[in-house]
């Protein structure tokens, strides 16, 4: 039972995947208080606020990130601040111009009033610098190709000085960690991150000292987020489909532990 | 030569080490201004190391090609998804989408880029299961007690096991938010230390295995 086949275990993942997403259960979602620190901190900015998202993944991590970055995204267009968006990840920049643009249209805003989507530029960590001395030197112009400089939606926004609250939805380096060290720790902003499950232990330290004021992690992040904003969408959706392999892993994990010690007392029993 | 491959570089990064050391203390607006154009410069050297790596790679498997080396196909087909994807980039100028419309580069990404790395990840979650079941095993007290923590934090940081054990959600909390922090944080001072006492053996030039090791 110890070298039982592969194939079953993949099989048993596939349908705990798949029967919880064709038959959603919806079991209740308690709201910690690491998600309700952003939640918290974005329903008390005054409208107009300027609110800075940078979407620092790739479409590896869409799953976990995307929802988080919808349901960020549709209570700050709820609330009417000016969204200033963009990457650091240049494998990212499409997927985060769709979702900006999705978003965007559904909640009715206007590009370059309500929302920019800046887009990326290389040099990693030394974009959040740049950003910080000037915004309109790091990016003369939007994804689209519009001048930066003019755009209503950062009408008196010079550099990261002027941002009332940032966001890094990160799925490694440069991420959150980077945002902390060469962006909040320099030009004093409030800020609050984003990340993928396997991450969020990692950014603990952060948050417990209040670098950080709040943390969504991974699809369990993302979900808590979704009931907050009372829009369930694809991360809720997911959260019996996690539920359910979650616990088909531990399930694996105890019998092959109680095949494990079976074995084990066998073979004492048979050298004793 | 050697005062061009030796002692020239490290009179640089001493000096700029020291400068931009010096920089973060100083709010002064030409300091302020050195820091912006000194970024700048490292942004326009980002965009050539990306040419650099591109090249290389490039290099790389056409030497793989061109000997037959075992594998060769698989360069084959990188040399075949590069030179279409930066084709149809310079094509759509770099835009994945033009006013909402979809150019043939943001269909490369949405239809080949997103499902391919979907792919890659969403596999991760059937080896991990197998891996679990094969290696999770409580060999010894240190192995039992990782064993158990997880246990509690996979329950807790789901609806279902929140629901099955009502405790383990506030316990998973607390195993995050003091074990895990505290731990992170010790091996975060460690590692900054660490890096400190890297980048002053840098500045000072005891530690030069960034020159590299060619000819003098």
């Amino acid at each position: 039972m110890l070298k039982i086949d592969r194939r079953i275990i993949f099989l048993v993942i596939g349908l705990c995947t798949l029967l919880p997403l064709l038959y959603p259960v919806g079991l209740p979602i308690k709201i910690s208080s690491e998600v309700r620190g952003v939640y918290n901190h974005i329903e008390s900015l005054p409208e107009r606020s300027v609110f800075f998202m940078s979407f620092d993944f790739d479409p590896a991590s869409k799953p976990e990130l995307h929802p988080q970055a919808i349901a960020l995204l549709r209570h700050a267009f709820r609330k009417n601040l000016r969204v200033v968006t963009m990457t650091l990840w240049v494998t990212g920049t499409g997927l985060a111009d769709q979702i900006v643009t999705q978003v965007a249209k559904e909640m009715g805003k206007e590009n370059g009033k309500d929302y920019v989507f800046l887009g990326w530029s290389p040099g990693n960590t030394a974009v959040i610098i740049n950003l910080g001395q000037n915004l309109y030197n790091t990016f003369p112009s939007d994804y689209g190709g519009k001048p930066t400089k003019g755009l209503p939606v950062l009408d008196g926004v010079q550099s990261l000085k002027d941002v009332t609250y940032m966001v890094s939805l990160g799925a490694g380096n440069p991420g959150v960690e980077a945002w902390y060290v060469f962006g909040k720790d320099k030009y004093k902003f409030e800020m609050g991150g984003g990340c993928t499950g396997v991450m969020a232990p990692g950014l603990y330290p952060l948050l417990r000292s209040g670098q950080i004021n709040g943390l969504i992690g991974g699809l369990r992040g993302a979900a808590e987020y979704e009931s907050l904003i009372d829009q369930k969408g694809k991360a809720v959706a997911g959260m019996d489909a996690q539920s359910a392999t979650h616990v088909a892993i531990i399930i694996l994990v105890i019998i092959c532990n109680l095949f494990y010690f079976s074995m084990r007392r066998a073979a004492r029993q048979q050298s004793g | 030569m050697i005062f061009l491959r030796r002692q020239l570089p490290l009179l640089i990064t001493m000096i700029t080490g020291l400068l931009f050391a010096g920089q973060y203390y100083v709010p002064h607006p030409a300091s302020e201004q050195l820091l912006t154009s000194a970024t700048k410069w490292l942004q326009i050297v980002g965009g050539f190391a990306l040419v650099l790596g591109v090249t290389s790679l490039f290099h790389q498997h056409a030497a793989k090609i061109r000997r037959k080396e075992e594998g060769w196909g698989y360069s084959l087909v990188l040399y075949a998804g590069m030179l279409g994807t930066i084709a149809v980039g310079l094509w759509a100028n770099g835009k994945e989408s033009v006013e909402g419309a979809a150019t043939a580069f943001g269909w490369v990404y949405s239809y080949m880029l997103v499902p391919l790395q979907g792919t890659m990840f969403a596999i991760l979650a059937f080896f991990i299961a197998s891996a679990a079941y094969r290696s999770f095993r409580a060999r010894s007290r240190e192995a039992a007690v990782l064993l158990i923590a997880a246990v509690i934090v996979m329950m807790g940081r789901v609806p279902l096991g929140e629901y099955l054990i009502p405790l383990s959600g506030d316990v998973s909390q607390w195993i995050l938010n003091v074990l895990n922090a505290s731990v992170r944080r010790a091996i975060l001072i460690g590692v900054s230390l660490g890096a400190v006492a890297l980048s002053f053996k840098i500045i000072f030039g005891v530690e030069r295995s960034y020159l590299g090791g060619g000819k003098e």
